[in-house]
């Protein structure tokens, strides 16, 4: 538990077998800095240590680098849902969408949208004011809300007609963006500067997703499941406590949202109730009362990146990388 | 400093308080001197052990340069809101609330009770603080009905997540990941304690239907609250919730953050 490490001696392994696999890298042809060619080419392993030191920063740096901009591209998609359902979206496209839901939308909920929304296009700005890049070159248009990447109407269209579908769509992106940034959080401590700005923006997000399940369980007709603690209780696709009987696509989708990512043991299900080894449900002076979806309750869990794009895939035209 | 040049010591109890250790030091420095009332010199004799021993647990110290460190620190927290609430559902108001913050407080409580027992049981007794005391007076001034239950919630709730998200720099790892999973349950807390309180009217820095990520707990970039440490443990101290002196030994190690610290609002509104 503490962490006794040297930053030379966390380094030095790393630089040390960047060595080898950079001088295999570099005689397939990859691009390596004059300097490092240099030495390498004259052999002199001081003068190439030295400069992959450099190197190896760059690409400590590069790995922050791709969780910037895979968490622009999430900002970019939520930014771009909630102006469509606002009517504010530069595409008219996405405007008209979403006319027959917005028209049920009770007014004290679109202020707290209208909120929700402002957070995100600040999330965008200033993700990319830090440095982040829209890879894909993401534009209003190049989503489709319904989840069918533009092809045929998608599993989430009755978000576009019914309010309490739209919400539920609006829990499963927040929940959705809780879980990536929870799990790029190891990703970044070798920038700590990022990594507190990604966990601001981190708890940010399950603010909204906490709003937006009382709004739910307040206007929508939601089930007890929907917590208005705010939290999500249990997993998989139980875990959104859908009402009515969505499409069957749409249950799918939502089990990703709440169910396990491919590698089930650091991103486990929401409905996990065992951390860091102890099984929550046994320790001394729980409560009377106190349940299996308690424990449930009391911790959020990570997605990888890959689980993530997998959820999200369906709602963007383009292919995600 | 006062310049008295007498200290009058009424109970055994103050000759542990290292005020007046202080002022002893003080005053056999400008020649001033010292009276024991008659139950000091009463709690001598043998068969009575009031003030002649330390009183249990009046002092915690938080070494913050290690892992462990910054765990206790989180451990100290989740401590303080799981008595919080656990009074609450025990309280005779309770039973006068809605359903609705029935089940949110029910739930705060099963949750922050989690939260303690989970870092207690992960630092192991040998590196675990102490329990620490509540100040029991504070607590029941903010029991007495649902508005203040309500305020003293958003409180603990903003400087939870204020703490958890300054805390994040000094954790690598499973330490990490495991205050990742807790931070964000704690910022739907605040949400749905800010949300009911702006339903009430309550708006103090937000606007009305937007109280639950306020424009008083969000920045201009969309970032939450966050604080160090040392803010937080002053924070805490100057609520006066608890009667275990909460104090930082070492700070942690330096790490770059994301700028200046953005608290709550402090008072609570």
């Amino acid at each position: 538990m503490q962490n006794t490490e040297t930053i030379l001696g966390a380094i030095d392994p790393e630089v040390a077998e960047r060595l080898v696999t950079r001088r295999e890298a570099i005689r397939q042809g990859a691009s390596v800095s004059s300097t490092v060619a240099a030495g390498l080419a004259m052999a002199s392993v001081p003068v190439a240590l030295a400069a992959l030191s450099k190197d190896a920063f760059a690409q400590t740096t590069t790995t922050v680098q791709d969780v910037l901009n895979f968490a622009l591209m999430l900002e970019i998609f939520e930014n771009e849902f909630y102006k469509a359902v606002l009517g504010t979206s530069s595409s008219t496209a996405q405007n008209t969408a979403f006319t027959t839901v917005r028209a049920l939308v009770p007014a004290a909920a679109r202020t707290s949208l209208g909120q929700i929304q402002k957070h995100e296009a600040q999330h965008v700005a200033f993700l990319l004011s830090a440095g982040a890049v829209n890879v894909l070159n993401l534009t209003a248009d190049s989503f489709d809300f319904t989840g069918g990447r533009g092809a045929a109407p998608g599993p989430f269209l009755a978000a576009t007609t019914d309010v309490a579908f739209l919400l539920l769509t609006a829990q499963a992106a927040e929940d959705t963006g809780v879980r990536a940034y929870k799990g790029q959080a190891p990703n970044l401590v070798s920038n700590t500067a990022v990594l507190e700005n990604a966990l601001r923006i981190h708890s940010v997000e399950a603010r909204h997703a906490a709003k937006i399940r009382r709004m739910r369980r307040l206007l929508a007709g939601a089930p007890s499941t929907v917590r208005f603690s705010g939290t999500v209780s249990g997993g998989d696709a139980s875990a959104a406590g859908a009402t009515g009987t969505p499409p069957q696509a749409a249950v799918a989708a939502l089990g990703l949202v709440y169910g396990a990512g491919t590698d089930a043991a650091n991103f486990p299900n929401e409905a996990n109730t065992t951390q860091g080894g102890i099984a929550i449900g046994n320790l001394p002076n729980l409560p009377t009362g106190f349940s299996t979806n308690s424990a449930t309750e009391a911790f959020d869990e990570p997605l990888s990146r890959n689980d993530v794009r997998t959820i999200v895939q369906p709602f963007f035209k383009v292919t995600i990388p | 400093m006062s310049d008295r040049k007498t200290f009058v010591v009424e109970h055994p109890a103050q000759l542990w308080r290292t005020e007046t250790r202080r002022e002893f030091l003080r005053l056999l420095g400008v020649g001033g001197s010292i009276v024991m009332l008659p139950a000091v010199l009463a709690s001598c004799g043998d068969d009575d052990d009031d003030g002649m021993r330390p009183p249990p647990n009046t002092g915690v110290t938080l070494n913050l340069s290690t892992e462990t460190g910054i765990l206790n620190y989180a451990y100290a927290l989740e401590q303080l809101e799981a008595a919080f609430y656990t009074q609450v559902v025990a309280s005779s108001v309770f039973g006068t609330l809605t359903a609705e913050l029935q089940e949110v407080f029910t739930d705060l409580r099963n949750h922050e009770v989690a939260h303690r027992e989970f870092l207690k049981a992960a630092l192991t007794p040998a590196n675990a603080i102490a329990s620490l005391s509540v100040n029991q007076s504070t607590f029941t001034t903010a029991l007495a009905n649902r508005d203040s239950i309500l305020k003293t919630s958003e409180q603990f709730e903003d400087l939870g997540v204020a703490a958890y998200n300054g805390a994040g720099k000094y954790l690598t790892g499973t330490n990490l990941m495991l205050a990742g999973k807790i931070v964000s349950v704690e910022a739907r807390h605040a949400a749905a304690i800010r949300d009911i309180r702006d339903a009430l009217g309550i708006t103090g820095g937000a606007g009305v239907n937007t109280r639950f990520a306020g424009d008083d707990v969000v920045d201009s970039n969309g970032r939450d609250v966050v604080l160090e440490p040392a803010n937080v443990r002053g924070r805490v101290a100057s609520a006066n919730v608890l009667s275990t002196t909460l104090t930082i030994g070492t700070n942690p190690p330096t790490r770059a953050g994301s700028g200046a610290e953005f608290g709550p609002p402090n008072p609570t509104p």
